[in-house]
């Protein structure tokens, strides 16, 4: 083998012939393909190899497309493809944070339109943490305590004191309350009986203000809420200092904000 | 209080970026699972893979190779092999890695006016010779060859090292150019190919004396 003194290095016949593909493929950076070049004008069995290569990759690509592209039969989705791609796309369940996204609900248009609140933007966040909400209020378990013996309960069982919001003369009921979590946050559970329906509230205590929930940002009152809607729930969560409250309910929206307005107004007033 | 991001993708902007690619993609499916019912299938889970996923894709960066990467996940995932097969092809790629030198007879194979007997060959004969490759050979050929996608991006959708991909090209192209010439019209004129390995180019660059 012998050693090139030029000023460019030069391949030599065995490392060309066994980096022929990456040459031909143009994957060589601009020194190598220089060295590849020195070598090709000096060394002619190595020219007639590189183009006899060349000219079978480009052969043997054009039989493939050929074989293997449209409009041959084999390159070509059946037109009923595309159709059956289109549909389930249509059909496809949107993440539930791209449901959030859905149109605004009517009464959210109006409740507007009255100066209510204001959507402000869809947050995309954690979606484990309204699933958890959802599930847990959904599985009804048995409540570990009633409205009357509630206050106090929670004390030595969480490491932060809940404090139920008051949804004064909202016509809501406390009917008892449970340990909970949502994700890695013990949270406590409170279930609500409404006029119509219900409600069950989580509360947490977040001070590094990692809990994340998505949802549509609407100015409810003096606060802002998150909204997302999932499985025929409607979940509301909202933050005062360190403390998360998240709402689910099958109220509508409209009642639903309604109920956190109150809930809010109570809040401010403290 | 709440840290604010507008999104605003929608079903028609992945329609749109991703349908047109449907048509390579179904290519490939093809050639992967053999059967066009599997296929379609494949191909179906692609999209609606992508779809769900579609808040991760970077816009701007390659579509068409973030669909391909998806789909041949799915197939891997999906129809996954089986540890025989599998153990096969590691076995080869060890064996090429293995071979020095390509040989003189592959060069002269390789300058053999016969090479075009290509043109002779039906696609259907085509078709069976691609499928005959052990199937991560026939991904890499299929992925350079017909797509034209670049070593670093083939590395990218299935997830190797670009050394990899270039052994795996380098071992794939010649054992399509054999099966290709047992489909020939004119076989029997034909030299054996030769099976040599590739020089990976980081070999290359570390002889040299050069960093990559």
């Amino acid at each position: 083998m012998s050693i090139e003194t030029t000023l460019i290095a030069a391949m030599d016949c065995s490392e060309l012939e066994r980096s022929v593909d990456a040459y031909l493929d143009d994957e060589f950076d601009h020194s190598e393909r220089a060295e590849a070049e020195a070598h090709l004008a000096r060394c002619g069995r190595c020219r007639v190899m590189v183009d006899a290569q060349g000219r079978l990759r480009a052969a043997l690509r054009a039989k493939l497309r050929e074989a293997m592209n449209a409009p041959a039969q084999a390159g070509q989705a059946p037109p009923a493809l595309r159709a059956r791609v289109e549909q389930s796309l249509t059909h496809q369940r949107k993440p539930l944070w791209r449901r959030a996204l859905a149109p605004v609900p009517l009464a959210t248009v109006a409740a507007c339109a009255a100066g209510a609140l204001v959507v402000l933007a869809t947050h995309t966040g954690n979606e484990a943490l309204l699933e958890d909400a959802i599930r847990n209020h959904h599985r009804a378990l048995p409540l570990e305590v009633d409205a009357a013996a509630m206050p106090g309960w929670f004390a030595g069982k969480l490491d932060f004191h809940p404090s139920p919001p008051h949804f004064a003369g909202s016509g809501v009921r406390v009917e008892g309350a449970r340990l909970s979590n949502l994700r890695e946050w013990p949270a406590a559970y409170i279930r609500y009986r409404l006029p119509r329906g219900q409600a069950g509230l989580f509360i947490v205590d977040d001070p590094s203000r990692r809990f994340d929930a998505p949802g549509r940002v609407v100015k409810v009152g003096q606060g802002v809420v998150r909204v997302t809607s999932a499985r025929g729930y409607n979940v509301a969560v909202w933050r005062h200092d360190e403390i998360v409250y998240s709402l689910v309910s099958d109220l509508d929206e409209s009642q639903l904000f309604q109920l956190v307005q109150t809930a809010q107004a109570e809040a401010g007033g403290r | 209080m709440f840290d604010l991001r507008q999104n605003d993708l929608t079903r028609d902007e992945f329609q749109e970026l991703a349908l047109k690619h449907l048509d390579p993609l179904y290519s490939a499916a093809l050639r992967l699972t053999k059967n066009d019912r599997d296929a379609e299938d494949l191909v179906q889970d692609t999209f609606l893979r992508a779809y769900r996923f579609f808040e991760k894709f970077e816009r701007g960066t390659n579509m068409k190779a973030w669909l391909f990467k998806i789909l041949t996940n799915t197939f891997i995932n999906r129809y996954r092999r089986s540890v025989k097969e599998r153990n096969i092809v590691e076995g080869t790629e060890r064996d090429a890695v293995h071979e020095r030198f390509v040989s003189r007879e592959a060069a002269e194979y390789a300058s053999n006016p016969e090479q075009y007997f290509f043109d002779r060959l039906l696609s259907d004969d085509v078709l069976k010779a691609v499928d005959s490759l052990p199937v991560d050979f026939r991904m890499v050929v299929i992925l350079a060859d017909l797509q034209e996608f670049s070593y670093k991006e083939i590395a990218e959708i299935l997830d190797v090292p670009v050394g990899t991909v270039m052994s795996r090209l380098y071992r794939g192209r010649r054992l399509l150019q054999k099966a290709l010439a047992s489909y020939a019209v004119v076989s029997g004129v034909l030299q054996d190919p030769g099976e040599g390995a590739s020089i990976d180019m980081e070999t290359y660059r570390r002889r040299r004396g050069k960093s990559a």
